[in-house]
């Protein structure tokens, strides 16, 4: 799950925004791309793959969802 | 609240694999066509298809497709539409062709030959699948690909915009569709000559990536007076308990396992003949097992993949590198290297729409492609999607193109889309509950292993009453603050359509067949060769079914591959 954006790094391309799937990522007023809906993150990468300046970093875990078994988490 | 009208010829709802390969497909036949592919994501941004492996199932020259298709028969247990797999298989070797001319490449062996390479599926004797070549953005390459030749074709393009409903002209045909822009929220209608849906399989939005799948494009053709079937099958797969992994269906066959806390290959108590190398929804079934009786949690063993095996399946480019890396930097667990964690998930339902081998549906103007049309009953080969959303959204393309070739374009009927506005936007008020708490509901549903895995009549019956309840009482009381939250209350209304039919066509079905497996009914029953079928008549939603006809089919069923497994 995407846990930060580094607003130092980010140059404001908005290219994070345009491509996420799941519309997690919007641009604020200051041009700054920033995490609007974490809870939609799907944990596909494609923003920190297509970020040009190494300013996002995604979690390799995901949201933990109700268990199918009493056992299985 | 601003307005977008715009008119086209073909309007393909969906941009994965199935939608690109229509629009391009479309183009390709005729250049004049005016083609508008819209999606609820990005503009053409590939879909599923852009978070997949890219591997392919691919009929070689030489290869018979019967052969194939009696895999099918008796992979599927004698649920099979004959005549649709041989039409969508035939000609997987153009489409691999095409993508080999767009510059993405495949696993050969040292003389560069493909044929030689191809990984047997599921114990199965003719069905292969072929890897890319370098591990890890095999998918994305393949989107990427399809949406550059789509706009050099001509295409237009619409992302962030989520159609809800379809429109019909007096006669029953459909004339165009309505929805909104995903990020402002303005208003959208779409004329058009036809109109393909091709929006993938409804699921319940599980942890692993396949989020943007909700079944909205079924509800709104089934709304529209489509029917639907297989509904009582779902995807339920082992995933790992923690993270996203691509690539059992490659893992399985080249000697990885799943084991039991005991470090026991359970899979070998299950089947007798086809061990760990079997169907993941078998695999799923032997895994709820082991937990249920206190033998879990069960695990994914590497450590019997030869190295040089090992070294075709580790990530190289992409999500599936960044992510492996990032598990052994960071999180401390490297895949190749220890046990991980695995457990079972209910991913998506493979109900879909009905249509013809051109991909028609029974409602004039409106066709059907790829993984939202339902083809297969629950198990799954791996490569299968991409090779089969091609296929078939290569053939309603083209066909769709033959079918408008006369017609006029439609005015929408301003009254009709002014009433389906109001009921569009009316929960966009801010209040009422979210959609994820809605959402959190229905898998609170659906999850337990007695109504997903191992089912049985009274837990089904018991889901299928908080079903009902829920639908009745919750599913009103949504609201969404903004356009984003509309789009996934909307996308929460698809689901529990789905949902309800999983449930009720699962309770139906009193027997076990390929990926439905019912604990109180656990052979198959030779009564129970058809199909669930459901449809409006008059307005009200209703089952049959639909024989299968194995008489005029040009493979009897001979045996079947549940025999393969005892469940005890």
């Amino acid at each position: 799950m995407i846990t930060k954006i580094d607003s130092e790094k980010c140059i404001g391309c908005g290219i994070c925004a345009r491509t996420c799937p799941l519309d997690t990522i919007r641009v604020n007023e200051n041009g700054k791309a920033f995490i609007a809906y974490p809870e939609d993150c799907m944990t596909c990468y494609l923003c920190e793959m297509n970020c040009p300046n190494g300013a996002i970093y995604v979690h390799p875990f995901k949201e933990l969802l109700p268990r199918s078994l009493p056992n299985c988490y | 609240m601003k307005e977008h009208i715009y008119e086209t010829d073909l309007l393909i709802v969906g941009s994965g694999s199935a939608g690109l390969w229509a629009a391009y497909s479309a183009k390709q036949k005729n250049k004049d066509i005016n083609v508008m592919i819209v999606d609820k994501g990005p503009e053409n941004w590939g879909g599923l298809m852009a978070c997949a492996g890219g591997d392919l199932d691919i009929v070689m020259p030489g290869e018979d497709i019967q052969d194939w298709v009696k895999d099918w028969v008796y992979y599927y247990d004698g649920l099979c539409d004959q005549e649709l797999m041989e039409t969508l298989f035939k000609d997987t070797y153009e489409i691999l062709e095409q993508y080999q001319k767009w510059g993405c490449e495949y696993l050969t062996d040292e003389n560069g030959r493909m044929d030689t390479v191809g990984v047997p599926q599921r114990g199965l004797e003719h069905i292969k699948l072929y890897v890319t070549k370098v591990k890890g953005s095999g998918g994305l390459r393949m989107a990427k690909a399809l949406a550059k030749a789509i706009k050099e074709a001509g295409v237009e393009s619409l992302g962030r915009t989520m159609l809800t409903d379809l429109l019909k002209d007096e006669t029953g045909r459909v004339i165009g569709a309505i929805g909104f822009n995903t990020i402002d929220g303005s208003f959208v209608q779409i004329k058009a000559k036809a109109v393909l849906i091709a929006t993938g399989m409804g699921g319940w939005k599980s942890s692993y990536m396949k989020n943007p799948s909700t079944g909205e494009g079924i509800a709104m053709a089934f709304r529209a007076g489509a029917e639907i079937r297989n509904m009582e099958f779902a995807r339920v797969w082992n995933v790992p308990k923690l993270f996203g992994w691509e690539g059992q269906t490659t893992l399985l066959p080249l000697g990885a396992r799943f084991v039991n806390a005991r470090g026991e290959n359970f899979m070998e108590r299950y089947s007798k003949t086809l061990g760990s190398n079997t169907d993941p929804h078998y695999s799923t079934i032997g895994m709820a097992l082991e937990m249920r009786a206190g033998r879990g949690p069960c695990y994914m063993d590497t450590s019997a993949l030869k190295p040089e095996d090992a070294a075709v399946v580790k990530p190289k480019l992409g999500w599936q590198y960044i992510n492996y890396n990032r598990l052994k930097d960071d999180c401390g667990i490297d895949f190749f290297e220890q046990k991980t964690e695995w457990m079972p998930q209910p991913l998506m339902s493979y109900g879909g729409l009905v249509a013809d081998l051109k991909g028609a549906t029974r409602v004039p103007g409106l066709y059907a492609a790829g993984r939202c049309r339902s083809i297969d009953p629950g198990v799954y080969t791996g490569g299968f999607a991409l090779a089969s959303t091609a296929t078939s959204g290569k053939i309603a393309g083209e066909s769709m193109v033959d079918y408008v070739q006369e017609l006029p374009l439609v005015e929408l009927n301003q009254a009709e889309v002014e009433q389906l506005k109001g009921k569009l936007y009316a929960p966009l008020n801010g209040t009422g509950v979210p959609a994820k708490e809605v959402l959190r509901c229905i898998q609170n549903i659906v999850y337990p292993y007695e109504v997903s895995i191992i089912k049985s009549d009274g837990a089904l019956q018991n889901a299928l009453h908080k079903m009902e309840t829920l639908k009745a009482e919750l599913l009103p009381q949504m609201g969404a603050p903004d356009a984003h939250y509309l789009m996934k209350l909307k996308e929460v209304e698809a689901i529990a359509f789905i949902t309800e039919w999983y449930i009720k066509a699962s309770l139906m079905r009193t027997e076990s067949r390929c990926g439905h497996y019912r604990e109180d009914y656990p052979d198959h029953d030779d009564n129970w060769l058809k199909w669930i079928v459901i449809g409006l008549e008059d307005g009200v939603a209703e089952a049959h079914t639909v024989d299968v006809p194995i008489e005029t089919y040009k493979h009897p069923i001979e045996r079947y591959y549940q025999d393969n497994f005892k469940f005890e």
